[in-house]
């Protein structure tokens, strides 16, 4: 641990925001194609929503990465080498990686939101319907799940594949922290725009509450966690707007009082969704929760 | 053949020529004035020192690729003292945690070894300045990239020396090919051992696979503000994606049991309405 490793200096406003907004459209795309694959038809609104979140998000999220470079007009240098014209990928570089796999994910997000548009009968088209159809849904859905783990794990790997001190010493919990986050605030998107759409009517509703659940555990365990690991190099986490924003904001607004309000308002029957007036807050809640996450961490390795 | 310098801080007088000699070489702008005007005070006011011994610079970066630390030592009483000086620099280090990161391949090395950062290609994505465990690279606001030592890429290419090692009077900091400045690092580490200094140690024959610039020092690397297990963060790469991939399939499961359940019991959810 040296304390003398310089700060990168990256805007929460730009990152985290990244991290953030990307986690959503790809916790939302592999929520949408799980459901699909392990649930069939009896989830199929749930997966159309997921499908139809994550491509208008992840096209909010290449003018935030390239917003905080040193020369934005230089971006396709992250795709191809600037010497030669051609495709360039450093296996050793998360951040190299990374924007192969953004562009994947953003490819697959697109094709399964164009078949929402077609399934949905929004998007028609003879020829085009004709020959799209011949391509698989759930092909491209897997392999855009894939990928959509990636973008959502490779923001905490980056971050923990550093020499800062508080990125050392949280290391290697960042990335599964931050797929779970992603997770549930995929969900949680997923739910307010249900809920939105006037569409909360899928039979899977209650399955898809309980995944909600399971990742909002599984988010609380690798927080505190990484906590615990970092010891002492915790520090920054543990005071000033730091703290307030990863334990009161990502802890406890974030995914505590969303699970025990949810297991509080559905205790008497197995498998019944909460009242959906609280289940919206609770959503609210989580994604605001998610966004402070990131932040809080981001932050946390750039205190001089 | 590898190139690189052997910094013998026993010998350093600290008198911060080879920062001059470096800023003057790589035309690297100046430091803001240490004296400012105060209109109201009408006079002039001390600004921009860090109260560190004779240390000004504070830190390496994109203007400064040299910088030479001050090292008070004092016994309790005061009775006894040791000033040790020390011109820290980019270490071109061969595993290079700087070079591993780039994703735009604008960190390369050089055929000298040298680590060197190519201006045109970098995008000033800042993922260097964090992955570099020595905290040498920083980004420049007028370029929009970042910077550090070259190791006098121009001039070592062309048959010369580093300018720092050219204009150090003492001869404490030298360049030339990296076996044979081990070998004179070795017999003067052994002299000096014999003269009764215990403590004294050479730093970056093993540190992230093995630094081009390295160092004898006659306190613990820790004194001169080197740290002493250096881990190139790309080695913990393997494990910190293992976890993460560990975590996607854990919510994979997680979503095999909630979905699947109730997908397979279709006459649960039927009753079931919000």
């Amino acid at each position: 641990m040296n304390p003398e490793v310089h700060i990168p200096g990256w805007e929460w406003y730009y990152v985290a925001m990244y991290f953030f907004i990307a986690g959503i459209s790809a916790g939302a795309y592999f929520i949408g194609t799980l459901a699909e694959l392990f649930g069939g038809e009896r989830h199929r609104e749930i997966s159309r929503t997921g499908f139809y979140i994550a491509f208008p998000l992840i096209l909010l999220t290449p003018p935030l990465l390239i917003a905080d470079l040193g020369r934005p007009e230089r971006f396709w240098h992250l795709l191809f080498y600037a010497k030669s014209g051609i495709p360039y990928m450093n296996f050793q570089s998360p951040l190299s990686v990374g924007s192969w796999a953004l562009l994947l994910f953003g490819a697959m997000a697109f094709l399964s939101f164009l078949d929402n548009l077609v399934s949905e009968g929004k998007l028609q088209s003879a020829p085009f319907a004709k020959a799209y159809s011949r391509i698989p849904r759930k092909w491209y859905a897997v392999v855009g799940s894939i990928a959509g783990f990636f973008v959502a794990g490779y923001t905490g790997v980056i971050l923990n594949v550093t020499a800062r001190p508080f990125w050392v010493a949280t290391d290697p919990l960042v990335g599964a922290l931050f797929i779970a986050s992603a997770a549930s605030t995929g969900a949680a998107a997923i739910y307010l725009v249900m809920s939105w759409r006037k569409k909360l009517t899928d039979p899977g509703l209650p399955g898809f509450d309980r995944f909600d659940r399971l990742s909002k555990v599984l988010e609380l365990v690798l927080a505190v966690a990484l906590v615990l690991i970092a010891g002492k190099w915790a520090a920054p986490l543990l005071r000033g707007l730091n703290a307030v924003m990863f334990w009161g904001g990502a802890v406890v607004l974030g995914t505590l009082f969303p699970l025990a309000a949810g297991w509080y308002a559905t205790r008497a029957v197995e498998g019944r969704m909460p009242p959906e007036r609280l289940a919206t807050v609770m959503a609210v809640l989580v994604l605001f929760g998610g966004a402070l996450l990131r932040i809080s961490l981001l932050q946390a390795g750039q205190v001089q | 053949m590898p190139k690189g310098m052997f910094v013998d801080t026993s010998i350093c007088t600290g008198c911060k020529a080879c920062q001059v000699a470096c800023k003057e070489w790589n035309a690297l702008p100046h430091e803001p004035g240490h004296f400012r005007f105060d209109p109201v005070e009408k006079r002039p006011v001390a600004v921009n020192f860090t109260g560190d011994s004779y240390d000004n610079t504070g830190a390496l970066g994109a203007t400064d690729w040299r910088r030479v630390r001050f090292i008070e030592q004092f016994s309790e009483d005061r009775s006894r003292g040791r000033w040790l000086f020390s011109s820290d620099s980019c270490k071109h280090c061969n595993d290079a945690g700087c070079l591993n990161a780039c994703p735009t391949g604008a960190i390369v090395r050089t055929g000298l070894g040298n680590v060197f950062i190519r201006q045109d290609v970098c995008i000033g994505c800042k993922y260097c300045i964090p992955s570099c465990p020595y905290g040498v690279i920083s980004l420049s606001i007028a370029t929009g990239t970042v910077h550090k030592c070259t190791l006098c890429n121009d001039r070592i290419h062309n048959g010369l020396g580093t300018a720092c090692a050219k204009v150090c009077p003492t001869g404490s900091i030298s360049f030339g090919e990296i076996a044979e400045l081990r070998k004179a690092a070795d017999t003067r580490l052994a002299q000096l051992k014999g003269l009764g200094y215990g403590e004294a140690n050479i730093y970056g024959y093993k540190e992230a696979g093995g630094l081009n610039v390295f160092y004898l020092f006659l306190d613990r690397p820790q004194v001169y503000g080197q740290t002493e297990s250096v881990v190139v963060p790309q080695r913990r790469l393997p494990v910190s994606s293992a976890v993460a991939i560990a975590g996607a399939l854990a919510l994979g499961g997680a979503a095999l049991v909630s979905f699947r359940e109730r997908g397979s019991r279709p006459e649960d959810g039927e009753e079931v309405k919000t």
